[in-house]
C-alpha cells in the first residue's frame, strides 16, 4: 500500500477542531489514495465522524491543511464537496422516503432540459448505476419507504456515483443491517474501489473493516493512534489501538 | 393529472423480495387517488338524490364553480406549502387586504381593471416575499409567521377598507360574473363553445394518458392492465363530458372562473410533477435535512413557495372582490381553513412530503358540493359547519387507518 506515485487523492494534515470546550480533533493526519479503501476506526467520540464531515464539507477545520490531488482546498459546504467530486453517504442516510429511487439518486442534481425534469434519462442512468453496484432493487420507481434497510443503503451508495466522484465517504454504512444486507453493502464498497475511487469507511464493526479495507487508521481522543495494513494486522492489535492499550506516537506509526 | 408525481404513501417497510405490495405498488397509489375521485362522485350522486336532482341543474353547476373558485385557487398554493411541511394561516387576511387595495385602486385612483389585477398579483408576491423571508431566512416556523400575518393583514384590511368599498368597473366585476362569450351560438339550448372545449379536453386527456403509457412502456416500466387503463380514460372522459354538457345548458356557458382554475390546475400539476422546483418541494417535505445535504437550496425553495401562495392569494383577492362587486374588510374570513381542509381531504399528509394538486382540487370540490347541496336542502349553516368538520375528520382518519393497515401488512 505504500505506492508513492503522485500526490494522494486526499491529504489532511494537522487537522484540529474544537466544539466549545471539547477538543474533537487535534493535529490529525489522514490520507486516501485512488483505488484504496481506508477505514477510519475508533471509540465513540474519537473524532471519526468529525473528520469525515470535514471531507464532506459539513464541518470546517479550525486549523490544518486539506489537499485534493496536491492542491490545497477549502471544502466549505456539501455542494462545494460535490463540485470537488467528493460524495458522502451520511449515517442517517439522507434519503427522502416519499420519493422514488431515481428521484433520490438525483436529489439536488436533477437532469433537466428547458427547466423540465428528464425522468426517462435519469431512470436509465439509475438502472445502470444499480447494475454497476450489483444491487438488487426491484424497480427504480419504488418509493424509498417501500425498501428494506439494506436496499436503502444500496440506494444511498448508488447516489454517490451520480456526478462521477473520485472520493466516497461512508459513515457507518453497515450499522443496523442484517448479515445478508451487510454482505451486499460490502460488495458495493469493493465495487467502488474496483471503479478506481478512493473510499473512506467509518465503522464500529471490525469484521467489516477487515473484510474490505486496505488500510485502517485509528483515532483515539481526537488524535492519530496508529495506521495498520489491514491484511497484515490482527484484530487484537487494532482493538488495542482503539482502546488505548497501545499508544502510537506520531512519527512512530507502524505502517505508512 | 398524468403529470403528477406518482407518490405512494406507505409507512411500512418490505422484508421479502417481491411482495404483493411491491408488485402492485403503483396501482396502490393510483387506487388511493381514484378513491378521492370516487368519494366526490358518491357525494355528488348522494346530494343529487337528496335534492331531487336540483344539485346538478346547469345553473347550479356554474354557481358551484364560481362560489368555490377561491378555495381551489388557494388550495393549489396551500397544498404546495403543506407538501413542503409548512402551513399558511394568513391567506384569508391577505385576500381581504389585497381585495381592499384593488377596490381602492379602481374606485379612488381610477386604475383600469387589468392594472388593478396586475397590482393585486404584485402585492401578493410582496406579501409572500415578506412572510417567506421570515420563514426561510430567519427560520421562524411558518405557523408563527403566518399567524402573525393573519393578524397583521386583517388589521390592514380593516384600516384601509374600514367597512366596504364598491367597485363599479363592469369588466372587473365580469371576471367572476361572466362566462366565455357564446360566439359559436347555441344549438337547442346548449352553448356550442362549451361543448367544443369539452370535446377538446377529452381528446387532450386521452392523448396525455396514451403518451404517459407509451413512455412507461419505452422505459420498460410496469403499466396498468388494458382494462383498467381503458376504464380510467373512459371515466375521465365521461366526467369531463358530463360537466361540459351541464355547463353548456347553463345561462352563461363556461364560467371564466372555471377557465382560470383549469389553467392553474394544469400549470401547477406540471410544476409539481415535471420541474426541479416541484421535485425539491416534495424532497424537503419528505426529509428536509437530506435535501439540504444533497445540495437542495431549501431556503430558496421555502421562500418561493410562500411567494407563490402570496400571488395566488392576490388572485383570490381579485376573485372575491370581483364576485361581490365590492371590497369588504371581513372578506376572506376563514378562507385559510377552507383551503387547508381541502388539501387534507384531498390526501395531503400532515407531516409533509405527500399531496397532489389534483387531490387538493377534488378536496375543494367535495367541500363545495357539501356546501351547495346542504344549502339547496335549506340546512341551517350552523349544521353545515358541523357536517363539514366531521367530513374533514373522517377523511383524514380514513387516510391514516388505511395507511397504518398498509404499513402492518
Amino acid at each position: 500500500m505504500n505506492e508513492r506515485g503522485g500526490a494522494p487523492l486526499l491529504s489532511m494534515r494537522q487537522i484540529s477542531k474544537r466544539f466549545g470546550a471539547v477538543e474533537a480533533l487535534s493535529g490529525v493526519d489522514f490520507e486516501v489514495r485512488a483505488h484504496e479503501v481506508v477505514a477510519l476506526v475508533g471509540d465513540n467520540g474519537a473524532g471519526k465522524s468529525t473528520l469525515a464531515r470535514m471531507v464532506s464539507g459539513v464541518l470546517q477545520p479550525d486549523a490544518g491543511i486539506i489537499e485534493i490531488e496536491g492542491q490545497q482546498v477549502s471544502i466549505s459546504s456539501p455542494s462545494v464537496a460535490h463540485e470537488m467530486r467528493i460524495a458522502t453517504v451520511f449515517q442517517d442516510l439522507a434519503l427522502a422516503d416519499n420519493l422514488d429511487v431515481t428521484a433520490n439518486l438525483f436529489l439536488g442534481h436533477e437532469l433537466r432540459e428547458n427547466g423540465m425534469l428528464q425522468d426517462g434519462r435519469m431512470e436509465q442512468i439509475t438502472r445502470d448505476v444499480l447494475a454497476k453496484l450489483a444491487s438488487r432493487i426491484p424497480s427504480v420507481r419504488t418509493p424509498l419507504s417501500a425498501l428494506s434497510a439494506g436496499q436503502r443503503q444500496s440506494v444511498a451508495i448508488a447516489r454517490t456515483l451520480i456526478g462521477d466522484p473520485r472520493l466516497v465517504v461512508l459513515d457507518e454504512p453497515t450499522a443496523a443491517l442484517s448479515a445478508v444486507q451487510t454482505a451486499e453493502v460490502l460488495t458495493h464498497i469493493e465495487r467502488l474501489r474496483d471503479l478506481g475511487l478512493g473510499v473512506i469507511l467509518i465503522s464500529h464493526n471490525m469484521t467489516d473493516v477487515r473484510a474490505v479495507s486496505d488500510r485502517i487508521e485509528v483515532l483515539r481522543h481526537g488524535r492519530n493512534n496508529g495506521s495498520f495494513d489491514a491484511s497484515r494486522t490482527s484484530f487484537e492489535e487494532i482493538l488495542a489501538a482503539i482502546t488505548g492499550a497501545t499508544h502510537v506516537e506520531p512519527g512512530l506509526r507502524s505502517v505508512g | 393529472m398524468s403529470t403528477d408525481l406518482n407518490l405512494v404513501p406507505t409507512g411500512g417497510k418490505l422484508t421479502t423480495g417481491t411482495s404483493w405490495r411491491e408488485r402492485f405498488g403503483g396501482l396502490g397509489g393510483n387506487a388511493r387517488q381514484y378513491g378521492i375521485f370516487a368519494a366526490l362522485v358518491v357525494i355528488i350522486l348522494l346530494f343529487q338524490a337528496m335534492t331531487g336532482g336540483r344539485l346538478l341543474y346547469p345553473d347550479n353547476v356554474a354557481a358551484l364553480v364560481n362560489q368555490n373558485a377561491y378555495v381551489m385557487v388557494l388550495a393549489i398554493g396551500m397544498v404546495m406549502v403543506i407538501i413542503a411541511g409548512h402551513i399558511d394561516l394568513s391567506v384569508g387576511s391577505v385576500v381581504a387586504t389585497i381585495g381592499g387595495v384593488v377596490a381602492i385602486s379602481i374606485h379612488d385612483w381610477g386604475l383600469s381593471w387589468y392594472a388593478a389585477v396586475a397590482l393585486a398579483l404584485v402585492l401578493g408576491a410582496a406579501v409572500g416575499a415578506w412572510q417567506g423571508f421570515w420563514i426561510a431566512y430567519v427560520g421562524i416556523p411558518a405557523f408563527i409567521v403566518t399567524l402573525a400575518g393573519m393578524l397583521v393583514f386583517r388589521g390592514l384590511a380593516l384600516a384601509i377598507v374600514s367597512q366596504s368599498i364598491p367597485v363599479l368597473d363592469t369588466t372587473f366585476n365580469g371576471i367572476m360574473a361572466n362566462s366565455l362569450p357564446n360566439f359559436l351560438g347555441r344549438v337547442g339550448n346548449a352553448d356550442v363553445l362549451t361543448l367544443v372545449i369539452g370535446v377538446l379536453l377529452i381528446l387532450a386527456t386521452i392523448w396525455a394518458q396514451l403518451r404517459a403509457r407509451t413512455a412507461l412502456r419505452k422505459h420498460n416500466l410496469a403499466v396498468e392492465a388494458v382494462g383498467v387503463f381503458v376504464m380510467k380514460v373512459v371515466l375521465a372522459s365521461a366526467g369531463i363530458g358530463v360537466v361540459a354538457w351541464l355547463l353548456s345548458r347553463s345561462t352563461g356557458g363556461s364560467p371564466i372562473a372555471l377557465v382560470i382554475c383549469a389553467v392553474l390546475v394544469v400549470a401547477y400539476s406540471f410544476v409539481m410533477g415535471r420541474t426541479v422546483f416541484g421535485r425539491h418541494i416534495y424532497a424537503i417535505g419528505g426529509n428536509r435535512q437530506a435535501a439540504r445535504l444533497s445540495g437542495v437550496n431549501t431556503r430558496s425553495v421555502d421562500f418561493w413557495i410562500f411567494v407563490n401562495i402570496g400571488v395566488l392569494a392576490g388572485l383570490t383577492g381579485v376573485i372575491v372582490t370581483s364576485r361581490l362587486g365590492t371590497a369588504l374588510a371581513a372578506a376572506g374570513d376563514g378562507f385559510e381553513l377552507d383551503a387547508i381542509a381541502a388539501c387534507f381531504i384531498g390526501g395531503a399528509a400532515v407531516t409533509g412530503g405527500i399531496g397532489r394538486i389534483s387531490g387538493a382540487i377534488v378536496g375543494a370540490l367535495i367541500m363545495g358540493v357539501l356546501n351547495q347541496g346542504l344549502s339547496i336542502m335549506n340546512v341551517d349553516p350552523a349544521w353545515t359547519k358541523v357536517i363539514k368538520g366531521l367530513v374533514l375528520l373522517l377523511a383524514v382518519a380514513y387516510d391514516l387507518v388505511s395507511k397504518r393497515r398498509a404499513g402492518t401488512q
